[in-house]
């Protein structure tokens, strides 16, 4: 039994020792300043060709007894121990806080935002990288640079920025200078909206700008520039006769238009999960741009009817984390990271 | 898989990258600085087609206007095989072979501006700075004074130059280079590291003896031979090249008991002197005379023999070894040599204990029996000598008869003997009576064994300068001279003093006449020039004792002097690395120094941002200075004028117009003084 809970204590030791060196778990909360102990150092491939050619240069001056080429090699050698110092000194120091995460739909990039407070010296050449996105730049003393990390995203859920990578080659390539921070920070990717979806299901009660048909003037509050997929009855053929470029009626909807309930249910029964998902989100963008109240069920979330932004983002934000597929693994892996970061004690 | 993928990100552009113009221009300049310091060591064909190949390469990388994005001109790479076998076919007919010190330095010369005409991507950048690196070791093979080691200097910034305009090309910031900003950052972090350079010359351990054989070709220098023939020793006689320095113990001896015996010839095949193959050590230790101690830096001359006043009393103590380094031990044999177990390949510092006596016991009475040999040819002089005999039996008699015939015949001392073809002692003697020290040595040495008295030909040096407090023996001061055995003991006798009395008392600048081609240095003129010489020669004399003469026994002698020795290697390499440490401290603290500086007013609003924070009330990160100092001042409105100062200052020196550097120190002390009148964070965190 003791043996047993000296592994398990030399184990907890062990990922305590890997957790501090590579900072696998998103705890780093707030504003981190880089100090040596997170701070990592090793020559760049460069630099070991200087080193090896250094070495070759020691070996042959101390074989040949030649003092001055020793002292030619030990000059460089002090040149490359005074980058390293820079190297070291140049991400030292530095402060680093998460500023933002944004939204995205799948298939686009979720935007995060850090800020690089350089302190009292400039800072060169600070590249800033997740695992699939790259920022960076130089920071001049006592200002502070905005990164923002592009990370495309081609699931929908909820996405961690994951470990962040502070890298710097400066002063001379020799070396690479590099710290981890992990912050908690994670977006919420929409799925992808569905490419000409069906129209929106008729609204209950009011009516349908499209049911109606085009002849109610009543409603119509003006034109727009015709896209693709615009039914022939909404075209303004007058505009297009008198050869002023092809518009679109556009109908007040609100006044008559009543509430449009996005159903899971009433979807085909044929629609995968994350087809359905993608239809949903199409029509909730719909709604939204025709301004009409709508409600959302899922199963196991129901959004009670209304309208505006809030709404908008509440019923993107139920679609984007309505329970994965096994077919999904990143959005899932990330938001289950997430979640042990947080119950970690 | 995360891991792996952020690594990748982090990276920077991978190797295949293609170079710039302007990268390539640096890597020139970097190359022709590298090339430089080499070219006088090697053939002027290669000196000149390898700085060529560079600057025709940086001639093409003109961008051409009309294809502003085309990549930099460049040979293709298939060419380089090409080149590289033209250039060590051309190498190898130029040096008679290949494997060997100096046609490897020829050609990696030239490949290395061979590779530079094909260069295209970031890894063969670095191959080429690595390269460079080399090229930067080379000179000093052939060269190791002052001149070499500065010449060096350029280059190692400019290798910091290139390493840098090649991070600036793989930058993730978007600045302008600025060649500049640049050189100055590699100078900088040249000098920064030079404390660390000096710790690991002195202290880094050197080896015994070489991993690996030294080249078969290593230079022959100039110097005394083992053999010699008529004119060898007056040409040399016209270096001024220095042959060994000396610091004695007590009283410099006189000029004319200056005798520096080097090798001994014995052996006469009618032209030349040569030495016998093999030196028989002897351990006798002859009694007369004063004894005179002092030790001899010796150039390396890549021979065995060391000089040595006559005569030497005992072998020398090496102080320190040979390049070979080999466990050296040096002996005097039977002739009085002092013979080197293996050639000198670099400095070789030895003290040595000698008697001034011109005269000593010989080893064996038989010893002359094989020292009469006559050699062919030179019937005159061997018909005279035997004629004169007949007239004068008595030995010492037809010495000086001998002696006397030389001084008071017309003959003369000069540098610019003529060339004597066949019989060269008949030519000599009864034809032209010109010569130097070693036709006069030859002369006298044949005569004497033409009448039947052991003689053999002595080759060193007579006399030296007095510089400071030691002596500089040249190479123009190689002389030779003869001993004779008389009565069974060996005398010295110099038949040129005979001619020229004051080549020995007072040098060859005394010796020759007027209009004689003279080394510069041998001149008895002491013009300020000789004495800008001198000084330099000092200089270079500590440059070789302290520098290049710093080998494993220096360094052992340091440690002793530091009281290092009681100390175990691993004790020492500790005290290195603590030393190490200071400096990366030093360094370090040094930078963040400068800054802080720079930086007073953000040093003092950190500081206080701290302070403050300790007290309960940290500063949003959005917050700006005056904002912050209203918080601060509601917080605690009894300093409410003090945080209103500080905002206000604080925000005009950080972001108000540039001030004046007057009214800057004003803002400043503003600054300061309203931080000191807060109390410490502990009071004010209980004040309200």
């Amino acid at each position: 039994m003791p043996a047993a809970r000296s592994t398990a204590a030399r184990a907890s030791w062990f990922a305590r020792w890997r957790e501090r060196a590579l900072r696998e778990a998103p705890n780093d909360v707030g504003p981190i300043v880089l100090r040596h102990s997170r701070i990592y150092l090793l020559p760049t491939r460069r630099g070991w060709a200087i080193i090896g050619t250094l070495a070759m240069m020691l070996v042959g001056s101390l074989n040949y007894s030649l003092a001055l080429g020793l002292g030619v090699t030990f000059v460089l050698a002090g040149l490359v121990a005074a980058t390293q110092l820079h190297a070291f000194r140049n991400l030292a120091g530095l402060t680093v806080a998460p500023l933002a995460a944004g939204e995205a739909f799948a298939g686009g990039t979720l935007a995060f935002t850090l800020a690089l407070h350089a302190g009292t010296a400039a800072r060169h050449d600070i590249s800033v990288a997740s695992a699939t996105a790259r920022a960076g730049g130089n920071v001049e003393a006592g200002t502070v640079l905005t990164t923002t990390l592009e990370v495309p995203v081609p699931r929908r859920g909820r996405v961690a920025l994951g470990r962040v990578t502070l890298s710097s080659a400066f002063p001379l390539g020799l070396w690479r200078a590099w710290s981890y921070v992990h912050f908690p920070l994670a977006g919420l990717v929409f799925p992808a909206a569905e490419m000409n979806p069906p129209p929106l299901p008729a609204g209950e009660g009011g009516h349908d700008g499209l049911t109606r048909g085009a002849s109610d003037e009543t409603d119509l509050v003006g034109l727009r520039t015709f896209q693709r997929g615009d039914p022939p009855q909404r075209v303004a053929w007058k505009a297009v006769a008198r050869g002023a470029g092809w518009f679109s009626k556009e109908f007040d909807a609100t006044g008559g238009g009543g509430t449009v309930t996005l159903a899971w249910e009433r979807l085909p029964a044929a629609l995968p999960v994350e087809a359905r998902l993608a239809r949903l989100t199409a029509w909730t963008l719909a709604a939204e741009r025709a301004a009409r109240r709508f409600a959302l069920r899922l199963p196991g979330t129901s959004l009670p009817a209304a309208q505006g932004r809030e709404q908008r983002i509440a019923a993107l934000t139920a679609l984007a984390l309505y329970p994965a597929q096994p077919d999904a693994p990143p959005a899932r892996k990330a938001s289950r990271r997430v979640s042990r970061g947080r119950n970690a004690p | 898989m995360l891991a792996r993928r952020s690594r990748w990100a982090g990276r920077t552009a991978p190797s295949t990258r293609t170079l710039g113009t302007r990268e390539l221009r640096w890597l020139g300049v970097l190359l022709v600085a590298a090339q430089l310091p080499q070219a006088p060591h090697l053939p002027i064909w290669v000196a000149v087609a390898g700085l060529a190949l560079v600057l025709v390469r940086v001639a093409i990388l003109r961008t051409d206007p009309w294809r502003p994005q085309a990549p930099p001109a460049r040979i293709p790479s298939w060419t380089l095989a090409v080149f590289a076998i033209a250039a060590a076919i051309a190498v190898r007919q130029t040096f008679g072979y290949f494997v060997g010190r100096d046609p490897s330095v020829a050609f990696l010369y030239i490949l290395v501006a061979i590779k530079y005409l094909e260069t295209r991507t970031a890894r063969d950048a670095t191959l080429l700075v690595c390269l460079a690196c080399f090229l930067l070791m080379t000179p000093f093979f052939y060269s190791q004074s002052l001149v070499a080691a500065l010449a060096a200097l350029p280059a190692v910034v400019l290798i910091g130059v290139a390493l840098d305009v090649l991070a600036h090309a793989q930058s993730i910031a978007t600045r302008t280079f600025q060649p500049g900003v640049a050189l100055r950052r590699s100078a900088v972090l040249m000098l920064q590291g030079l404390p660390l350079a000096f710790l690991l010359f002195v202290f880094f351990p050197r080896l015994a003896q070489p991993l690996w054989g030294l080249p078969t070709d290593w230079i022959a220098r100039s110097g005394l031979s083992d053999s010699m023939s008529p004119g060898q020793i007056s040409e040399l006689s016209l270096s001024d090249e220095v042959a060994f320095r000396v610091e004695f113990d007590g009283a410099v001896p006189s000029a004319r008991d200056r005798y520096w015996r080097g090798p001994v010839f014995a052996r006469f095949d009618g032209r030349t002197w040569s030495g016998m193959p093999f030196g028989v050590p002897d351990r006798s230790t002859p009694s007369d005379g004063a004894i005179v101690s002092y030790t001899v830096t010796l150039e390396p001359n890549e021979r065995r023999s060391l000089f040595a006043l006559e005569l030497p009393a005992a072998p020398p103590v090496l102080q320190s070894g040979s390049a070979s380094g080999r466990d050296v031990k040096a002996i005097i044999t039977r002739d009085r040599q002092v013979l080197l177990s293996t050639p000198v390949t670099q400095a070789l510092r030895y003290t040595q204990r000698s008697h001034l006596a011109a005269s000593y016991p010989a080893a064996s009475p038989n010893e002359g029996r094989l020292l009469l040999g006559l050699g062919e040819g030179n019937p005159r002089t061997i018909a005279f000598a035997r004629a004169l005999r007949r007239e004068v039996p008595d030995d010492h008699a037809f010495i000086a008869a001998i002696l006397s015939k030389f001084r008071d015949e017309n003959f003369v001392y000069t540098l610019t003997p003529p060339f004597y073809d066949r019989d060269p002692v008949d030519l000599f003697v009864f034809e032209e009576r010109r010569g130097f020290c070693e036709h006069y040595a030859s002369a006298f040495a044949l005569m004497l064994r033409a009448a039947g008295i052991p003689a053999r030909v002595v080759t060193g040096y007579q006399g030296g300068a007095t510089n400071r407090d030691y002596m500089i023996v040249r190479q123009s001061d190689a002389h030779a001279w003869t001993e004779a055995l008389l009565d069974g003991r060996w005398t010295r006798f110099d038949p040129t003093a005979a001619v020229a009395p004051s080549r020995v008392e007072i040098g060859l600048g005394g010796a020759l006449r007027a209009g004689e081609p003279l080394p510069f240095l041998a001149r008895l003129d002491g013009t300020w020039l000789t004495r800008v010489q001198l000084a330099w020669d000092a200089f270079n004399y500590d440059w070789r004792r302290n520098v290049i003469g710093f080998n494993r026994e220096r360094q052992r002698t340091l440690w002793n002097d530091w009281k290092l020795d009681p100390y175990a290697p691993w004790q020492i390499v500790l005290l290195v690395a603590g030393l190490a440490g200071t400096w990366a401290a030093l360094v370090v603290g040094g930078l963040m120094w400068k800054r802080r500086k720079q930086e007073r007013a953000l040093v003092l609003w950190d500081g206080l941002n701290r302070r403050l924070a300790r007290a309960g009330l940290p500063r949003h990160p959005y917050e700006g200075p005056i904002a912050f100092a209203h918080r601060a001042a509601a917080r605690w409105p009894q300093f409410a004028i003090a945080f209103t100062a500080i905002g206000e200052s604080f925000a005009a020196l950080r972001y108000g117009d540039v001030p004046a550097p007057r009214e800057r120190e004003a803002l400043l002390a503003t600054l300061k003084r309203a931080i000191e009148v807060l109390p410490p964070p502990g009071t004010l965190r209980g004040a309200s």
